[in-house]
């Protein structure tokens, strides 16, 4: 990537008609998204709306059918999953399939040594190597720093939602796709999560799925609803709160309340 | 400290035993448990179950016997610097192959595929007489001789075994510490995590298989020097079962679980057939190890750290129920 294009003001992810077919039925069509780079935007919209299929289609987790995708400029829309990655595209899981058996470190060294190179390594790293030294800034960031040592499989469900923060932060991440990081977690974890959103740096183009309205729109710039795999809205969270479309299919909400 | 506790009483054995004791038990136990390790490191680390460990064992074991002296007269005579290297190198190809081929399976397909590389091998053996001379293979094999002494000789043989055994060991913890080690448990967990992450998960599994090769590369070597000769039947069914049969015993969970399992296997193996009539041995065979599997699901080197940790725990309470009584 040249420094030419990364100057020039190109939104982080661009996305131009993506859609994914299953067999006969649209998961998610024909969607355009502009986000611009550092921004948080939310994406809104109730079950099967095609949140998940979208962000399986932006990382490369399924190819897709149709459309293109751009970050910073370039087209990553016949990358494979790990060439997206090192092009610092992250996601987390909504489900999340974590190493239980390895410890919170070694998770996170391995992030850092996928990307930065030195994963085939058959001997064992010393305490004070750069990557090991990364894994334990990203343990801390991500709100882990008592539970390092810890097993993955010995972690509270929050503490594993802050793990797969941890994980996606490895190396340089440019976008951030987080699905439904808040989903499962207790009242109390809550604020927690929104305090590591909102602590992300801000060089860091965020995209998020919740299901959860207070963190969505406290962390967010902008929302983009989807509906049954269309794009229904897209607004500040103000308008969107407002919005009436939105408010009838998401919100719960009728005509004219 | 702890590791000085194991090895001063094994360092010792060759003098207290005789060469029977000494050859047909400790010998053999450690070369099975080399073999068993190379399993228990993949069913461990990976999560696969490999039945083509004999396979890669017989593989190191064919080459020494294939490069070096036999009385079958096929072959072609290397020294042993050049044939020790080759049958480890060509055991540790083959594990990467099988590791290539089984890439994708988990579980009961791993299984079969490992399984039918296994018995595959085991008749290609039987009817090729170019390289493996057919189901009779070699005989007549001679361990090298090192500053005047055959490596064959009973105390040599052992304190070979044991350096093997013990680097074996040491081999695997580090290298489940490493980063590659590190990627194979990722695979074992959640494959297709670890394609997030950005790592292609054929090369840890190729990797774990290859690595499995060269243990089992190892007790395949050592294995033909102390046998003296090698067949089809080095490489059948039975032996691939022994093997399964060892690690599971001794228990996956710790590298030394295979040497512990094949102590016990070795003692039956040898001594079952004066216990009970000839045609009944094998029936006792399974009914103690049955009653292992019962008594000890996780394998006899769980059991054994269970109870010493029990035992400290005792020792833990009395301690301090005797220091509540000197203060009272």
């Amino acid at each position: 990537m040249s420094l030419i294009t990364e100057n020039a003001v190109c939104p982080a992810l661009e996305v131009q008609g993506i859609g994914k077919r299953f067999g006969g039925f649209w998961a998610v069509k024909d969607i355009d998204l502009v986000i611009k780079q550092g921004e948080r935007r939310a994406i809104l919209g109730p079950n099967g709306a095609g949140k998940t299929s979208l962000f399986n289609v932006l990382t490369g987790d399924l190819s897709a059918s149709s459309g293109q995708v751009r970050m910073h400029g370039e087209d990553i829309s016949r990358y494979p999953m790990d060439k997206r990655i090192r092009r610092g595209l992250r996601r987390t899981y909504q489900h999340a399939h974590l190493f239980d058996g390895l410890s919170v470190r070694d998770t996170l060294f391995l992030a850092v040594a996928a990307l930065r190179g030195g994963w085939r390594q058959v001997w064992p790293v010393s305490q004070r190597d750069a990557r090991v030294q990364q894994a334990e800034a990203l343990a801390e960031l991500a709100g882990l720093s008592d539970a390092i040592h810890r097993g993955v499989a010995e972690l509270s469900h929050g503490q594993r939602r802050q793990l797969e923060i941890g994980i996606a932060l490895a190396g340089e991440p440019r976008v951030l796709l987080l699905d439904e990081p808040a989903a499962g977690l207790s009242p109390a974890e809550r604020p927690k999560l929104r305090e590591l959103l909102t602590s992300l740096p801000n060089h860091i183009t965020v995209v998020l799925i919740e299901h959860d309205m207070n963190i969505a729109l406290q962390t967010s710039d902008f929302v983009t609803v989807l509906y049954n795999g269309e794009w229904l809205a897209d607004g500040t969270p103000d308008e969107i709160v407002l919005d009436d479309n939105v408010r009838r299919v998401y919100l719960g909400g009728r005509d004219g309340d | 400290m702890k590791a000085g506790f194991l090895a001063l009483p094994l360092i010792a054995l060759p003098f207290v035993l005789n060469d029977f004791w000494l050859t047909q038990i400790a010998t053999r136990a450690l070369i099975l448990g080399i073999t068993a390790l190379s399993l228990s490191f993949l069913a461990t680390y990976l999560g696969v179950v490999s039945f083509a460990q004999i396979t890669l064992a017989g593989i190191a074991g064919y080459t020494i016997a294939y490069f070096g002296p036999n009385t079958v007269g096929v072959g072609i005579k290397l020294p042993f610097w050049v044939s020790i290297p080759a049958a480890l190198l060509f055991s540790v190809t083959a594990g990467a192959l099988i590791g290539y081929i089984a890439r994708r399976s988990r579980g009961i397909y791993a299984i079969m595929i490992t399984l039918a590389i296994g018995v595959a091998f085991f008749y290609f053996t039987r009817q090729n007489y170019a390289v493996f001379n057919g189901w009779t293979g070699f005989s007549g094999i001679t361990a090298p001789v090192v500053a005047g002494t055959s490596l064959r000789d009973p105390s040599t043989l052992y304190f070979l075994s044991l350096a093997t055994a013990a680097i074996a060991v040491v081999l695997v913890s580090l290298f489940a510490r490493a980063p590659l080690g590190l990627a194979i448990q990722a695979v074992r967990d959640a494959p297709s995590r670890v394609m997030a992450l950005g790592i292609p998960v054929t090369t840890p599994v190729v990797a774990a298989f290859a690595f499995s090769g060269l243990i089992a590369g190892g007790g395949g070597i050592l294995n033909v020097w102390y046998q003296e000769r090698i067949s089809s039947f080095s490489v059948g069914l039975g032996p691939i079962i022994d093997v399964l049969i060892i690690a599971v015993i001794g228990g996956l969970r710790h590298p030394l679980g295979a040497f512990l399992g094949a102590i016990v296997f070795v003692l039956l193996d040898t001594f079952a057939v004066d216990l009970i009539d000839r045609d009944r041995f094998n029936t006792l065979i399974g009914m103690v190890l049955l009653i292992i599997v019962m008594v000890a699901p996780n394998g006899l080197q769980q059991l054994a750290a269970d109870a010493v940790a029990k035992l400290r725990a005792k020792e833990h309470q009395s301690g301090k129920s005797a220091r509540i009584k000197t203060n009272t």
